[in-house]
């Protein structure tokens, strides 16, 4: 699991170290791939996990489209008001998908869905590995993109220094809006990889959304690497928790660490890269 | 002067209304929570305007209000009058143990801690069975009719007590920001590390705040447990209708003001009654998205809350005078 909590907030931490903002619609962009590849499934009986660039795509276009026309506009307004805007964006999210989709739960079926590799005595479930698989090498090409593109130096340059960035021809604007979109997009391609073991409803962000803020704040907020650090670590966490623990106290746990490193460590256990 | 009979003038039509209303007609019940809201808009108004923290966390405070009258009545027939003091305290507790590692945080780390608390007293009260009832949730009980057992056949009472409530609030409000601490907090807003300098224990002053907040939303917790009758963990405790919502009121409204959690409320509350009133035979999830496009459609019109409007209106009126 920890590889796919990566890639699902990436995002995350993409869009605030691009911009300065903390999305909190970010989960109902996971929900978004998920619905995306669903409905690939049931009508084009396309495998979910095939579907994913289709998720990525989709969700691409939608958070262009929110940048550009909503999120731009209170870029200098105090932080409520951002914080407030992706609140607001939640909420038109998740019931816009409740109107059209119903409340019922989505789940596919494939063929790998109950098959498992056995490592000696570790048994792997074949779709968490697929979904690991995916997610790592999805990780890799959004590393190589920041890396060697121009986009990416681009958009890190805007990450440092907006206005440096924008002296140097760089359009600040269109950088945020290829961040934004590329943050949500990962999201729901996160969202589509998961699809053959976790069921889809308009409320399932809501599950994910702790998990989210909980593994990027452990690696920092707005570290890339750290994202992938703190997937780990909360993969572990909730492995290990569910030895000890009940299953309600599971999310206690992550709360519980989530604060934790807040107070002791708000920089994340990486360090600030910026 | 002007002020003051303006002040007393809104009083007065607000202690005349609830006359008016039906007693045990729909409107009398939103304007109790509108006012209840209000109310609970202006206590996060102290610590999210003066001391400039977004809690996203209010509904630990509330529900823990909530939960220590009620289950005094239930377990030990104690009054909610002095039930309310007990989760005032208890509030103050939970405010200062979230405070403490969490006050040197700002904007966007603050406000997804403190969101967290919230959640972690959601899961508490969800898992806690033997005292809070889990998930099933908690009855007041019963008990005939009297002010000393903070109990009432009709909802005028109840309006009247949230009245009250938002009148003291305000003035506990106005109060902290006329003082010293507020220009304490006036100062750490502006410049947090130049107030350091000239000897303001910021830390400190943030703390008072804190704790003065959940204090006071815990008692306003009481007040809506004896409202509603009926209360579960994922009610009292949400993050959505409670922390979130009353954060959304005061920043509506104009954060840091007094009038600005009143406005907001006035706006909020019945917009969302109506919404439900309107569309609740329609499809699920379409008042809560309607609810959703005004939110955005007002942060992005006025990012300052409605109290913008007011000030824009007010000059132009006064450079219409002087023209």
């Amino acid at each position: 699991m920890g590889g796919v909590y990566a890639v699902i907030s990436i995002g995350l931490t993409l869009v605030y170290g691009v911009m300065g903002i903390v999305n909190f619609a970010q989960a109902e962009f996971l929900m978004i791939g998920m619905f995306v590849s669903w409905f690939a499934w049931a009508y084009l009986g396309l495998d979910p996990v095939l579907a994913a660039p289709l998720s990525f795509a989709v969700a691409f276009g939608i958070g262009w489209l929110v940048q550009g026309q909503l999120i731009a506009r209170v870029l200098k307004a105090p932080s409520v008001a951002q914080i407030f805007l992706t609140v607001g964006l939640l909420i038109v999210i998740e019931n816009g998908s409740l109107l059209l989709f119903g409340s019922q739960f989505r789940s596919v079926t494939t063929s790998y869905q109950i098959m498992s590799l056995s490592l000696g005595a570790l048994f792997i479930s074949v779709p968490y590995l697929i979904a690991f698989g995916m997610s790592l090498a999805c990780g890799l090409a959004l590393w190589w993109f920041m890396r060697t593109s121009w986009f990416g130096r681009a958009m890190r340059a805007t990450a440092q220094n907006p206005m440096a960035a924008q002296l140097m021809g760089i359009d600040t604007a269109l950088m945020y809006k290829i961040a934004f979109a590329l943050g949500v997009g990962l999201t729901a391609f996160g969202g589509a990889v998961i699809l053959p073991y976790v069921t889809v409803f308009p409320g399932v962000g809501g599950q994910f959304v702790v998990l989210m803020f909980t593994v990027v704040v452990l690696g920092g907020l707005g570290s890339v690497a750290g994202a992938v650090v703190g997937g780990l670590a909360v993969g572990v966490i909730q492995a290990l928790s569910s030895l000890f623990f009940p299953i309600q106290l599971q999310n206690l746990i992550l709360f519980i660490v989530f604060i934790f490193v807040l107070a002791v460590r708000p920089q994340g256990l990486v360090g600030a890269s910026r | 002067m002007k002020r003051w009979i303006a002040i007393l003038a809104v009083i007065a039509i607000a202690a005349v209304l609830p006359l008016l209303l039906s007693p045990t007609g729909y409107w009398i019940r939103v304007l109790t929570f509108t006012l209840l809201f209000a109310a609970m808009a202006q206590v996060w108004n102290i610590i999210g305007g003066l001391a400039n923290q977004t809690s996203l966390g209010h509904a630990a405070f509330f529900g823990i209000g909530a939960y220590t009258s009620t289950i005094l009545v239930l377990k030990f027939g104690i009054s909610p009058w002095i039930g309310m003091f007990a989760g005032g305290f208890l509030g103050g507790v939970a405010a200062l143990i979230i405070a403490v590692p969490t006050m040197r945080l700002q904007g966007h780390y603050f406000a997804l801690a403190t969101l967290a608390f919230g959640e972690v007293m959601r899961v508490i009260a969800n898992v806690w069975t033997s005292l809070t009832g889990g998930p099933v949730g908690l009855s007041v009980p019963f008990v005939p009719p009297s002010i000393a057992a903070y109990s009432f056949k009709q909802l005028l009472p109840h309006a009247y007590i949230a009245l009250i409530a938002l009148i003291i609030v305000t003035v506990i409000f106005e109060a902290i920001r006329r003082s010293a601490m507020g220009y304490r907090l006036r100062a750490i807003k502006e410049n947090p590390a130049a107030a350091e300098v000239i000897g303001i224990d910021t830390t400190k002053v943030k703390l008072q705040t804190a704790v003065i907040s959940g204090v006071l939303m815990a008692m306003l917790g009481t007040l809506y447990a004896q409202v509603a009758v009926f209360f579960d963990p994922d009610t009292v405790f949400s993050a959505a209708s409670i922390s979130i919502r009353v954060a959304l009121i005061a920043i509506l409204g104009g954060v840091g003001t007094a009038i600005g959690p009143i406005l907001g409320a006035l706006f909020i509350i019945p917009v969302e009654e109506l919404m439900n009133d309107l569309f609740s035979s329609g499809a699920a999830g379409l008042s809560q998205l309607i609810f959703g496009v005004i939110l955005i459609a007002v942060i992005l019109w006025r990012p300052r809350g409605f109290i913008t409007v007011f000030d824009s209106l007010m000059a132009r009126f006064s450079s219409k005078a002087r023209s």
